[in-house]
């Protein structure tokens, strides 16, 4: 029993962490892109405003039981997701699940809340939410090929299948595997850019063109759940990155630097391209992604 | 007398009852209908365990009829889904016309699988493969669309399948003297290596046609649609499955005993990988559910194929968990089509939409299955794929892993097609009357929906009955070693643990369910699917704002290359050959008299002209 409530007071203490780290993130980004376009921007802290007014917000109205969900089924993907990444190497106050899944149950987890929410976008009516919705999941085909190639050449190379397994390689061999499997992490951050949805790849909320797409027809306590919830997503993503490349973290300090660093890289590419349409998006993950993350098998096998 | 002998008389004296008593009364019928069907399968599961024989002497041939664990294992999935179909059918077939004819091929479809599981000798394996043939056929065309075209279809292939198989038993029979499986399986190691290779190719080529394999796949699409669903679901879940049969014995008890075994091995394994990969490209693209379904079968009986062509115990597992899954997933949904069917009268997503809130039951059984398809946590789906990912990758299949794994992943754009062409979307007033299907219909569906949800958390319920199936065929004792109840793991020790992940999701969503719900309870209503924000205005009653037409299109667009050849036309292109040759004998062959006197007088000419050089 008494094993039972801390692990809950560490899944809510790195739940506190990652709503914080992430909204922090988006303020910083929306900070960033302003900069760069010789604006002046809202302050750092502006989503913790945005998330309280929304959550203050009655909501008045829902389209049914599906879209009343949607919000819930994305926290359970992004809260799996944080609760199994190893947020800390050499660390006790985040256990979480650790050592009960996998790299290939992480890949499938991920998949369970923009499903569950698709389910609720879908049953608005509005055609711009399913519109969105099929372009989120064809460019899910898309990215996800260079990132599982990633994944299995990381997988071979190391013959371990276990997030925990990866971290102990790069902990034992003192280099990380950017650098031992410098192609994994060329296809795995190409990759990335199609999770984070930033320009050239923002195709399924398509500002102006579709209406912000699946969440066209969410606000008030909804959107509070999914904004959280992406923030959420944003540090669980990141921190997988820096545990499967980066060699993971000590503390929290080195992890918000190398998180940040590599927050960047879609960040900033976001803001010097237009928008990909669908089919290109989807075929330019198919296309250089892709021929490194072969590279970065072939790799693994032969050495 | 043995209890098998039993069963196979209830079915046979069932299916002739139910046929004839349908003159006399409908509910008589369906009352035959269903103790055909259940009381079998209840004495089977009570008094028939493994290691249970029966003979039958017919005209100096013996029939011999056994159980062992694995022929045990697929009885599971034929009686259970049998069962589940049988009970939904009263439902469905209601108000249908030739009910007997229906039930009657119901009824023997499942005798003759059931006779193919238990076969010990090769002659009933045969007999019975045939008759699961013809009752299988005779459903197809039971809807009387396009019979020339799609029973044809389905019969040349299954007939091509059929007389390779033949022609294996005869070849064997004529090297060892005997129709018995283990004197084949026993003799295989002494045959020529010729031998060794076509009598494997023969048998491969009739389960191939069963299992759909690429390239003997076309003829699955149409007669999956075109059956009644409520047999489609037993089609496509049992039925399909005796192929997967077939090919497990032949490929341990026979090709993993030669060396060039690894070759064979893995042409399998690849053309399953590529049956996953085309199938779902082409189950994405269509319109109709019991096309895409029927499309979604094909590429899942890939995943097994390469399940089990792998062969290693992991890669076994996984084949024979997803192919227990498959029938009980896709037995589901081809029931939710048929259920829809019924209350709507179509199955075409530009026709019908948001169905939601009139079936919800329906829907929930639909939403389980859809996730358990697409393989995600916590449903059983999850656990198949899981084991196939690891054994390919720990077998060192590299390149097919991410061919499984792109199937998987475009199988989510069919499955959100499936769920929102249905369930969500605009809810239009031509389906306004549309009620919930009856509960004979719906209870089957949510049971299995039920035992997804048990698999997926505790698969060594089903995981243990495998392990012995795969001990009854030679292979070492997995228990213990590659699964637990609720937990799996590959070869490395890498594992999942499914029990507190399953404890987590609940918690959490069930969390964030009450915060959603809690927070201003009695602020927030329901809204119509016409309220909407659409460029800020209030859309008018009449507009049509159903997304439906060209669906996936983007994706389409991106993957147009891969979809421009269809192995359909290079057998059309055979098929013409054939025609224009017959056209051309038949031109010799009139059948007029006088055109045979023509031939007869010119023979003489011929030969008296060149008597001297001919004789």
């Amino acid at each position: 029993m008494e094993k039972v409530l801390l692990d809950i007071l560490g899944a809510i203490v790195t739940f506190l962490v990652a709503f914080v780290v992430g909204m922090t993130y988006g303020g910083l980004n929306r900070k960033i892109t302003a900069r760069v376009q010789n604006r002046k921007g809202p302050p750092w802290y502006q989503n913790f405003i945005d998330a309280y007014k929304l959550s203050s917000k009655k909501s008045a109205i829902h389209h049914g039981v599906m879209h009343h969900l949607g919000p819930a089924f994305l926290m359970v993907t992004s809260v799996m997701t944080l609760l199994i990444v190893p947020v800390l190497s050499h660390n006790n106050w985040f256990p979480n699940l650790n050592f009960q899944g996998d790299l290939i149950f992480l890949l499938y987890i991920m998949t369970f809340g923009p499903l569950g929410m698709a389910l609720g976008a879908g049953q608005t009516g509005n055609p711009n939410s399913a519109i969105g919705v099929t372009r989120g999941l064809s460019m899910m085909v898309g990215f996800e090929i260079p990132w599982v190639l990633a994944l299995v050449a990381l997988m071979i190379q190391y013959h371990t299948t276990s997030i925990t397994g990866l971290m102990a390689v790069q902990a034992h061999s003192g280099t990380w595997l950017m650098f031992s499997s410098p192609f994994a992490f060329i296809a795995a951050v190409m990759a990335l850019f199609g999770m984070f949805r930033y320009s050239p790849f923002d195709i399924v909320g398509a500002p102006t063109e579709l209406a912000s797409g699946p969440i066209a027809e969410t606000g008030g306590k909804y959107l509070f759940v999914m904004m959280s919830s992406g923030s959420v997503f944003t540090f669980a993503k990141l921190t997988l990155y820096v545990d499967l490349f980066l060699g993971g973290a000590d503390n929290l300090f080195i992890l918000i630097i190398k998180t940040f660093a590599l927050y960047l890289i879609p960040l900033l590419y976001s803001l010097v391209s237009p928008r990909y349409r669908t089919e290109q998006a989807i075929r330019w993950f198919w296309g250089w992604p892709s021929f490194f993350g072969l590279l970065a098998i072939l790799q693994a096998i032969i050495f | 007398m043995e209890m098998i002998h039993i069963i196979f008389l209830i079915f046979l004296g069932g299916a002739v009852l139910t046929y004839f008593s349908g003159k006399i009364s409908k509910v008589l019928q369906d009352i035959f209908f269903l103790a055909s069907v259940l009381v079998p399968a209840y004495l089977f599961f009570a008094y028939v365990g493994a290691g249970r024989e029966a003979t039958l002497s017919l005209g100096g041939i013996t029939l011999i009829w056994g159980v062992n664990h694995f022929s045990w294992l697929f009885s599971l999935i034929v009686l259970g889904l049998g069962s589940m179909a049988a009970i939904y059918a009263i439902g469905y077939m209601k108000g249908k016309k030739r009910k007997g004819y229906f039930y009657f091929n119901f009824i023997l479809s499942i005798m003759a699988m059931m006779g193919i599981l238990l076969s010990i000798d090769l002659i009933s394996f045969f007999i019975f493969w045939e008759i699961m043939t013809w009752s299988s056929y005779l459903v197809t065309i039971y809807n009387g669309h396009d019979i020339q075209r799609i029973g044809i279809k389905y019969f040349v292939f299954s007939a091509i399948g059929a007389y390779a198989m033949l022609m294996a038993i005869v070849i064997v029979h004529h090297l060892t003297g005997s129709f018995l499986m283990s004197s084949m399986i026993n003799f295989y190691p002494n045959m020529s290596l010729s031998m060794q290779i076509w009598i494997p190719v023969m048998f491969l080529l009739a389960f191939g046609v069963k299992a759909a394999m690429m390239p003997l796949h076309v003829w699955a699409p149409d007669a999956y649609s075109n059956a009644p669903m409520a047999y489609t679901s037993i089609f496509s879940g049992a039925l399909s499955k005796m192929g997967i049969y077939g090919m497990v014995i032949v490929l341990v008890t026979m090709i993993n005993q030669i060396p060039q075994g690894f070759w064979f091995r893995e042409v399998i394994a690849w053309l399953g990988g590529i049956t996953a990969a085309i199938g779902t490209l082409w189950a994405i693209k269509q319109d109709d559910a019991k096309k895409l379904l029927a499309y979604s079968s094909v590429a899942q009986l890939g995943y097994i194929i390469t399940g089990i062509a792998i062969g290693t115990e992991l890669g076994m597992l996984a084949g024979l968990f997803l192919a227990v899954m498959h029938a009980l997933f896709k037995g589901t949904l081809f029931m939710v089509t048929g259920a829809i069917e019924k209350q709507t009268g179509t199955t075409n997503f530009n026709e019908v939409t948001g169905l939601i809130r009139k079936m919800p039951w329906t829907f929930i059984a639909a939403l389980l299955s859809i996730i358990a398809l697409a393989g995600i946590p916590p449903l059983g789906g999850f656990v198949g794929k899981w084991m196939l990912y690891e054994s390919l990758i720990t077998s060192n299949h590299y390149l097919l892993v991410i061919v499984i794994f792109f199937s998987s992943t475009a199988a989510f754009l069919y499955c959100y097609k499936f769920l929102f062409g249905f369930f969500l979307g605009q809810e239009e007033k031509e389906w306004a009357h549309v009620k919930e299907a009856p509960a004979v219909m719906v209870v089957p569906m949510l049971i299995m929906a039920v035992m997804m949800f048990v698999l997926g958390t505790f698969p060594g319920i089903i995981l243990k009955p495998i392990n012995s199936g795969l001990m009854d065929l030679g292979f070492v004792d997995s228990f213990k070693h590659l699964w637990e109840s609720s937990v799996i793991l590959n070869v490395w020790g890498n594992h999942v643990v499914l029990q507190p992940i399953l404890y987590w999701i609940i918690g959490i969503f069930v969390f964030f369910m009450i915060f959603l719900t809690w927070k201003g309870f009695k602020t927030t209503r329901y809204v119509s699917t016409k309220d909407i924000s659409s460029s800020g205005e209030v859309p008018a009653d009449d507009e049509n704002l159903t997304f439906s037409v060209g669906f996936m299109q983007p994706f389409m667009r991106a993957v147009a290359p891969a979809m421009r050849r269809q192995i359909d036309k290079y057998y059309n292109g055979i098929a013409d050959g054939l025609e224009s040759l017959f056209e051309f004998i038949r031109r010799i062959y009139t059948g007029n008299g006088q055109t045979y006197t023509i031939y007869v007088i010119v023979f003489v000419v011929i030969v008296l002209l060149f008597k001297n050089i001919l004789f």
